[in-house]
């Protein structure tokens, strides 16, 4: 493992970072998500080594570096604001970040070089006071580049950008992560930055990591309620395995609806190997199922607004679940629209473009049928739900 | 079109600024011109001048050595008793300067540690040294008030930023947090020196106010209204409000106000 976080704890009185775990390799882009005042920021400044952890390691290429000074960590740090120092122009800017580690006749072929990279080499005599966003935050980059760093922390680098700024930035921060296989851990708010640069994906909230794990991972299997609806799962109900069958377990909703779930992986982690060997074994042993059927097997499952399909009438499909609902509010969102449906008494939303809402003759009070399939309705542990 | 509010406060503002003219202009309504060069060319006017720029300029400097450090602390770290550290340091701006004066006349006298000052030949009262040190207690708390408030301006991830550079807290406070404190530094170093040759009760407490060995500018301007020589006392008068000006005016020069 390149760097490795192990149950870290930082206590700033009044914020705290509680039993952190994460790690990155080599080259690997981590994107960590999660609401304002989270501790994202606090997490990267205690790994470049601005705050003292009460407890725990950080441990990079190898080496223990929890109590070595930030200066002799080799980590870069990119902030938002971009942090250019104003009594130097953009030359001198990137120069300090290798003055103390280049010879200084190799020093100006560099900034030249990794200037021209980043498209910032016209403005090397500018005052980095009357530079864009986007040409700061090159130049930022820039200079954390040139100190030659083992990994970059970023704090939301392209917050204070443009769409095509940021868009240009995230192409010449994916190429520079691929080619000089720099590790990379990003602070964002922006899921453009995780579908575009991420590899792995950490959602943070009050100080603890809720879920880390590849993009698909987190974005189609919230670990916990929390996840789900940070990453956009609307539709999170409350409901109970009524019954579990190798492929597929069916749950009722509290007003009584069964929906299926194919979501078998988290089945066998919710109830354990014995659990899973028993389906197998009394699969169609409905008797013996009711024994473990009981209110232990609480669940809540998350289903994604796009992943449900609409229509006017039934219709034969393979998706498993079908509903019959009324419309009680349609929201405009973007080109989609949100339609939120009453079905007896949960609510369930689904996204479909303002085209296919004129053809459905999508309104307020209309009957309409939703489907989805048993593989898109996940099943969030139930022992790690929170407050929203 | 000035609305009423902005003819309102800009008139105050107006009305404040040339009462403060005319007042600070009185001193230089002289009784003769002939007095006046007189009394500035005279032998007891060298002295003080020389005195009170010699002694200042040497508290100065050693109020910003002092000052740095301890403002960068207060801006930058958290400690226990913290706060009172800051009352104690803010305290002497509080109260009359003649208190400072008689506080350090106290602790450096007798009934303090000048016997024992004096039993190792070491004499802090009624000498030049006296003057300095009436002058440093002055002027520190203002100069880290300006200090602190300079730190307190420059976000500390600049800092973490040179950090993370490989360079050390040493090397980051030199290469980064000065340069960038520079309005801050220049400002504080003016205005500790202008505090320095404006002190009055607590140098002639200190020193003494022997004339012609302790007499500065402020000094003298007192002693000489004692003594009813009012050419020489005006004279000191305007002197003081010549260098003000004058350190006034290089401050409002040189702060480059572009961040």
């Amino acid at each position: 493992m390149f760097l490795e976080v192990k149950d870290l704890s930082v206590d700033l009185r009044e914020f705290k970072l509680k039993d952190i775990n994460l790690s990155v390799e080599k080259g690997e882009y981590l994107v960590l998500i999660g609401p304002t005042g989270s501790g994202k920021s606090v997490l990267l400044e205690t790994i470049i080594g601005f705050y003292s952890p009460d407890n725990g390691e950080i441990y990079l290429n190898g080496e223990e570096i929890t109590n070595i000074p930030p200066e002799n960590r080799g980590i870069g740090i990119v902030y938002q604001d971009n942090m250019l120092f104003p009594h130097m122009n953009v030359y001198e800017n990137i120069a300090y970040g290798g003055r103390n580690k280049i010879p200084e006749e190799e020093l100006e072929k560099k900034v030249k070089d990794l200037a021209k990279q980043l498209k910032i080499d016209k403005l090397l005599s500018r005052d980095v006071t009357t530079l864009s966003g986007g040409e700061a935050q090159r130049t930022s980059l820039a200079r954390a580049l040139i100190a030659n760093p083992k990994i970059i922390l970023m704090d939301e680098p392209f917050s204070a950008l443009d769409i095509t700024t940021r868009t240009k930035l995230r192409a010449i921060i994916k190429d520079i992560s691929i080619h000089h296989k720099t590790s990379f851990i990003h602070v964002s708010h922006n899921f453009n930055d995780v579908w575009n640069l991420a590899d792995t994906v950490g959602v943070m909230k009050d100080g603890k990591i809720h879920q880390l794990g590849t993009v698909s991972e987190v974005f189609s299997k919230p670990e916990n309620n929390f996840v789900a609806d940070f990453v956009g799962v609307s539709n999170i109900l409350k409901g109970k395995i009524v019954e579990i069958a190798p492929d597929v377990a069916k749950i009722e909703l509290e007003n009584g609806t069964i929906i299926s779930s194919s979501d078998t992986e988290c089945m066998s982690k919710l109830y354990g190997q014995n659990t899973k060997n028993n389906v197998y074994k009394d699969k169609g042993g409905e008797n013996d199922r009711k024994d473990e059927i009981n209110d232990d097997n609480k669940v809540l499952i998350a289903i994604r607004p796009e992943n449900i399909i609409f229509s006017k009438e039934k219709f034969q499909s393979s998706a498993r679940n079908q509903l019959k609902g009324k419309i009680i509010d349609l929201i405009k969102n973007g080109p989609n629209i949100l339609v939120k449906v009453d079905v007896n008494k949960v609510i369930i939303q689904g996204l479909l473009t303002a085209n296919s809402a004129d053809v459905l003759e999508m309104e307020v009070n209309n009957e309409v049928y939703l489907s989805f399939k048993s593989l898109n309705v996940k099943i969030i542990d139930k022992y790690h739900s929170f407050e929203l | 079109m000035r609305s009423k509010f902005e003819i309102g406060f800009i008139g105050i503002t107006v009305f404040i600024t040339l009462l403060f003219f005319l007042v600070i202009g009185s001193m230089f309504l002289i009784p003769s011109f002939d007095g006046f060069l007189n009394a500035l060319f005279s032998e007891e006017m060298g002295f003080a001048i020389s005195l009170t720029l010699y002694t200042s300029v040497i508290s100065a400097f050693i109020v910003m050595i002092f000052s740095i450090p301890t403002a960068y602390t207060l801006s930058r770290y958290d400690f226990p008793l913290k706060s009172i550290f800051k009352v104690i340091l803010d305290l002497p701006m509080a109260f009359p300067e003649i208190v400072v004066g008689i506080a350090l006349l106290m602790f450096l006298g007798a009934n303090g540690i000048g016997s024992f000052l004096e039993s190792i030949g070491i004499t802090f009262v009624f000498n030049e040294t006296g003057i300095i040190i009436a002058q440093f207690f002055v002027a520190f708390p203002y100069a880290v008030k300006i200090m602190y408030s300079a730190f307190e301006g420059i976000d500390s991830r600049y800092e973490f930023v040179s950090r993370s550079l490989g360079y050390s807290q040493l090397k980051t406070f030199i290469n980064v947090t000065l340069p960038m404190a520079k309005n801050g530094l220049f400002a504080g170093a003016i205005i500790t020196l202008a505090r320095c040759i404006g002190t009055f009760a607590s140098v002639l407490f200190v020193g003494g106010g022997i004339l012609m060995k302790t007499e500065t500018l402020a000094v003298s301007m007192y002693l000489n209204l004692s003594t009813g020589d009012i050419d020489l006392a005006i004279t000191s008068g305007i002197l003081l409000v010549i260098i003000s000006l004058i350190t006034i005016a290089v401050m409002e020069k040189y702060i480059d106000n572009s961040y």
